[in-house]
């Protein structure tokens, strides 16, 4: 017997097998799938222990660093994966992407400001004094300065190729024996002549750059301005002097100096020597072996027939015709007093203070290197010299004139400011046309896509109003249908019944008009929705059906909804009213009690500057790791990197972090930096902000230059006056960030000569020297009146704006009012000595006073014979 | 950096070829001078090895009054232990007399005028006795007792209170007042 729905069970059955392959396959596809979010889990859950060990292993080295500095790991890898473990992560596994998304915002706190390019735990200890200001709009416009005229610097000072002159050794082969070559051997310059010329032939720094030349393999050596040629020889630059002081300490380089001098005189070695009288200075009380090691040299190496030795300022003095006085030799290493009777020197009489130019700019080097710990080009020590020499001078009264030097008025003239070559950032500088341009394109893309959105808008009017043509005819025909056809005909349609037609209807009519309202636009009037009612609610349920229930529902909800809003109105309408009010009572108290009211805004300004400043402090401690915030921070930190030990005893590994919003505040506590409290700052400012306001307008006795911002206006700083004189600074602007300003330094360098305690030198000043020379070592008056007569500055110290005449007024300071005083100065403190030593060497002393090779080698090489300028021996 | 020029490098390496002495004839030296390895030496080794000259000669000086009798050329000071010699004390070093005769004979104004002697005294004098702050050198009244740094102004205290480690350590070498560790 056959079936007759065999054919239809047959086929029935063949849908159901096809259905439940195509299910396996699904599963199998489902299958696949969760394995790979397996195997992806097990991934997360890896790097998640990898971030744990990180982190910890951050917090161990964050505790152990001993350097108060920003600590800056390198995240920008792992953040990398972190973020897109959290953008593949399934929803489900919640508590892990919790997990990780701590970490991460953990790591990122440690250093908000990490990016790629800092080297992982790069500590950085390096802070400028002043972090960049900005201009604040002070009411009180104090007046712009004009720009600061800027002063270059050399690169170095290399001068040159300076050909031999060989005429002068011609010259002085007609008497071979009295033509002395004289050097006057000075850590800044020696300078070389013959001792009949009028000037010194030579002078250079003496220093050397001798090296192998890798390239060439052969030696190279530069002597004196020579070896400041190009990077190579400057970097293996050597100095003949002991560093600080004016003995030679370097024999290699004197004797290259001596030898690049010679080869420039002319020599010629004919009898395998130098085959003339030499007279070398040499500093006071010189030491044995600097001058044993000298005579080796001038007599061994370059076979000199005599040498003399003299003292440079005795040679200056002796120049500018002096006899009895006192000499105040300010040199280049240190600065000698001299008394000098019967143009002879009292040596035990004299003093040293070692202090002179070089040390200046030492200490110049000290103080910039301070001032400007970030400057971006190497200061050489050439700069500092040129700095020195350019714009320092003595200041006559230095303490009066030291406390008025970073005041506004007129500091645009005391603060130098020193321009470094700089290259600036290469910003694209667009033409007025082309902005032009770009600003026309932004317009031309904003109105297409304007237009497009109009053309969307109108095709989606166009649409609804077909829609509602569409329905209101369904409508009309429904109205002729019978029951049963409008049914078919509303099912058809989805609709539910006639009245959800309706309400579509009406939904579609209010839209329309909306948009239609929007195209025009004619302000959308707040139609005062109609009087809702809802009269099922009162019908007890038990006389409804169904439908009725339903409806109830529906008008239940509606009803809440409409309370709801009501209540959130009525909300609004009392906190405008209460604030009315409170308005109100601060208008009355102000005008009722003006004094209770105004000393209230007050403390609440003086509340909000402490909270700034409370603010500041907690930041600046959290800086220095041992501060109570720090360590507050610390223990936030730890707990939150720990694995919750007490929570787990309380409930499994549920960790609901994230659960609470309340939970992301902690990142608040843990953040450091700027990016952490932006919002806060914002904050406390605006109010601030609004606090003064009220007060300009209220209080008389607050004005303009007393608000915050005034105050901490940059050109009330003095720290800015210091760093940056009275210009406004940009830290982005490449020109400005290679600016050295100099001011207070102008004077402070040249006073440590008066003053050397200010460099931590211990020893007393030039002017207690001199007291003490005048007063203490010569009791006689006579001989202090002899002194006094004729005070002698020289050497190249003395050359600053002022200098005599400060040294002038302070020795005045001590001496008995009738006392007469002469200070002069030598016509040319620099070279006065070369000229006074070849001016000896022409006469017949020097003859007497040299020593000769064969006295060299008879009686050694420590043998001199005194001179009334020379040195004693001993 | 700009490419380097062939042209430029060529002048650049003849200039530094007329500027090099190294190969310039030197004839005016003696070629068999060799100087010795170890002959550069700084002020601090010259001035021990010249103390441990001087201190022989100093204690011959010692308690024999040449150091008091100093100017006794000029008279104008009473001499302590007047002009001549206290036989007694000589007579119980023959030695000393003998060296002090010939101190004497060598330079008559008294002790030998060194290196390190003529070094100028510390200061005493009070009107010299500033203190300066040490970020501005404007006059500092104040001392911070933690940087020992002095300051200016409550404005510059901040910014010795901002100061990273190791500044204001830099800041009291410049005025010598650093701790030397050693």
């Amino acid at each position: 017997m056959e079936s007759p729905h065999e054919h239809q069970q047959t086929v029935l059955l063949s849908r159901i097998i096809g259905n439940v392959e195509k299910l396996n396959e699904a599963v199998m596809v489902m299958n696949k799938g969760l394995q790979e979010v397996n195997i992806q889990n097990m991934n997360v859950e890896l790097v998640a222990q990898m971030f744990k060990n990180y982190q910890s292993n951050v917090l161990f080295h964050l505790e152990a660093s001993p350097i108060l500095g920003v600590v800056r790991p390198n995240f920008s890898d792992n953040r990398v994966c972190a973020v897109c473990i959290i953008c593949s992560l399934s929803t489900r596994d919640r508590v892990s992407r919790n997990y990780i998304y701590r970490q991460l915002i953990l790591l990122s706190t440690v250093d908000p400001k990490s990016s790629g390019a800092h080297p992982a735990m790069t500590i950085t200890a390096v802070q400028s004094l002043l972090p960049g200001r900005i201009a604040s709009n002070s009411s009180e416009k104090q007046t712009e300065k004009p720009p600061p005229q800027l002063h270059g610097i050399t690169d170095f000072p290399f001068k040159g190729y300076h050909p031999p002159q060989p005429e002068g050794y011609r010259q002085s082969q007609a008497h071979p024996d009295t033509s002395a070559i004289v050097i006057d051997n000075g850590a800044h310059l020696v300078k070389a002549g013959w001792s009949f010329d009028k000037a010194p032939r030579f002078a250079i720094p003496p220093v050397m750059s001798r090296y192998r030349d890798r390239k060439l393999m052969r030696q190279c050596q530069f002597i004196g301005y020579d070896a400041y040629v190009d990077a190579t020889t400057r970097g293996q630059l050597r100095n003949g002097f002991d560093p600080g002081s004016s003995v030679v300490g370097n024999w290699d380089v004197m004797e290259g100096v001596l030898d690049y001098l010679f080869i420039k005189l002319g020599v010629d070695g004919a009898n395998g020597g130098v085959g003339r009288p030499i007279l070398m200075t040499e500093p006071i009380a010189n030491l044995g072996y600097s001058r044993k090691m000298m005579n080796e040299i001038l007599f061994e190496c370059y076979s000199a027939p005599s040498v003399a030795y003299g003292v440079d300022s005795l040679f200056s003095y002796r120049y500018n015709g002096g006899k009895d006085g006192l000499i105040v030799d300010s040199s280049h290493t240190s600065t000698h007093v001299i008394p000098v009777m019967d143009s002879k020197p009292v040596f035990s009489n004299s003093s040293r203070l070692n202090w002179g130019g070089l040390q200046g700019s030492e200490y110049l080097m000290k103080l910039m290197k301070l001032k400007y710990p970030t400057f971006p080009t190497r200061l050489t020590d050439a700069h500092m010299e040129e700095m020195v020499h350019n714009h320092c001078y003595v200041s006559q009264n230095y303490n009066s004139e030291l406390n008025g030097f970073l005041e506004w008025s007129g500091l645009e003239d005391r603060d130098r400011v020193i321009q470094y070559p700089f290259t600036e950032h290469v910003v694209q500088e667009k033409t007025e046309e082309e902005l032009a341009k770009i600003a026309e394109r932004k317009k031309e893309s904003g109105r297409r896509l304007q237009e497009q959105a109009a053309k969307m808008r109108l095709e989606k009017l166009v649409r609804k109003e077909q829609e509602l043509e569409y329905w209101k005819a369904l409508q009309i025909r429904l109205e002729s249908e019978n029951k049963k056809e409008t049914r078919r005909i509303l099912e058809a349609e989805e609709l539910k019944d006639e009245a959800a037609l309706e309400r579509m209807i009406r939904e579609l009519e209010k839209s329309i008009k909306r948009s239609r309202n929007k195209d025009l636009g004619i302000e959308e009037t707040e139609e005062q929705p109609e009087e809702m009612t809802f009269p099922m609610l009162d019908i007890p349920d038990d006389q409804l059906d169904e439908a009725g229930l339903k409806e109830k529902r529906h008008q239940r909800l509606m009803k809440s909804n409409v309370d709801a809003r009501l209540r959130a109105k009525e909300e609004k309408e009392r906190e405008k009213a209460r604030v009315a009010e409170e308005e109100r009572l601060d208008r009355e108290e102000r005008e009722n009690n003006f004094e209770r009211w105004i000393s209230k805004r007050r403390d609440n300004r003086q509340r909000i500057l402490q909270s700034i400043k409370d603010r500041d402090r907690f930041t600046a401690d959290l800086g220095n790791r041992k501060s109570l915030a720090s360590q507050m921070r610390m223990k936030t930190l730890a707990n939150l990197a720990s694995d919750g030990p007490k929570k787990r005893r309380r409930g499994g590994d549920d960790d609901d972090f994230g659960a609470n919003d309340d939970d992301w505040g902690v990142y608040r506590t843990v953040a450091v930096g700027e990016a952490s409290d932006d919002e806060e700052e914002e904050d406390l400012n605006a109010t601030l902000d609004a606090a003064e306001k009220e007060l300009l307008e209220f209080d008389p006795e607050f004005s303009e230059h007393n608000t915050f911002a005034a105050q901490s206006d940059w050109t009330k700083s003095l720290v800015h006056a210091f760093l940056r004189g009275p210009w406004p600074f940009d830290p982005e602007s490449q020109r400005e960030a290679h600016q050295l300003h100099l001011n207070v330094e102008r004077i402070r360098v040249p006073e440590v000569v008066f003053q050397p305690s200010i460099a931590g030198v211990d020893q007393a000043g030039l002017i207690e020297i001199v007291a003490d020379i005048i007063n203490q070592r010569y009791t006689n008056p006579q001989d202090q009146s002899r002194l006094l007569k004729d005070v002698f500055l020289t050497g190249g110290n003395t050359l600053f704006t002022g200098f005599d005449e400060r040294f002038r007024n302070e020795v005045r300071g001590f001496l008995p009012v009738d006392a007469t005083l002469n200070v002069r100065k030598a016509s040319d403190p620099v070279f006065d000595a070369w000229k006074g030593a070849a001016q000896w060497a022409s006469g017949d002393n020097f003859g007497r006073s040299s020593v000769t090779r064969e006295e060299y080698l008879e009686k050694g090489s420590e043998y001199i014979k005194e001179h009334e300028l020379g040195n004693a021996t001993w | 950096m700009p490419p380097p020029n062939p042209a430029n490098d060529e002048a650049h390496q003849q200039l530094l070829n007329t500027l090099d002495i190294a190969h310039a004839p030197k004839s005016f030296r003696n070629h068999n001078w060799k100087p010795s390895q170890r002959r550069n030496k700084n002020v601090k080794q010259m001035l021990s090895e010249s103390s441990r000259k001087e201190a022989s000669v100093m204690a011959t000086q010692a308690n024999s009054g040449a150091t008091t009798q100093g100017t006794f050329g000029d008279g104008t000071r009473t001499p302590a232990e007047g002009a001549a010699p206290n036989l007694s004390q000589a007579t119980q070093n023959l030695s000393t007399l003998v060296l002090e005769k010939n101190a004497r004979a060598t330079n008559p104004t008294g002790p030998a005028v060194t290196y390190t002697n003529i070094e100028s005294a510390p200061s005493f004098n009070p009107a010299y006795q500033h203190h300066y702050c040490d970020i501005t050198g404007l006059s500092g009244q104040y001392t911070d007792p933690k940087t020992r740094l002095r300051y200016h102004d409550k404005e510059i205290f901040k910014v010795i209170r901002t100061l990273a480690q190791g500044v204001p350590e830099n800041y009291l070498e410049a005025r010598g007042a650093h701790t030397i560790l050693k």
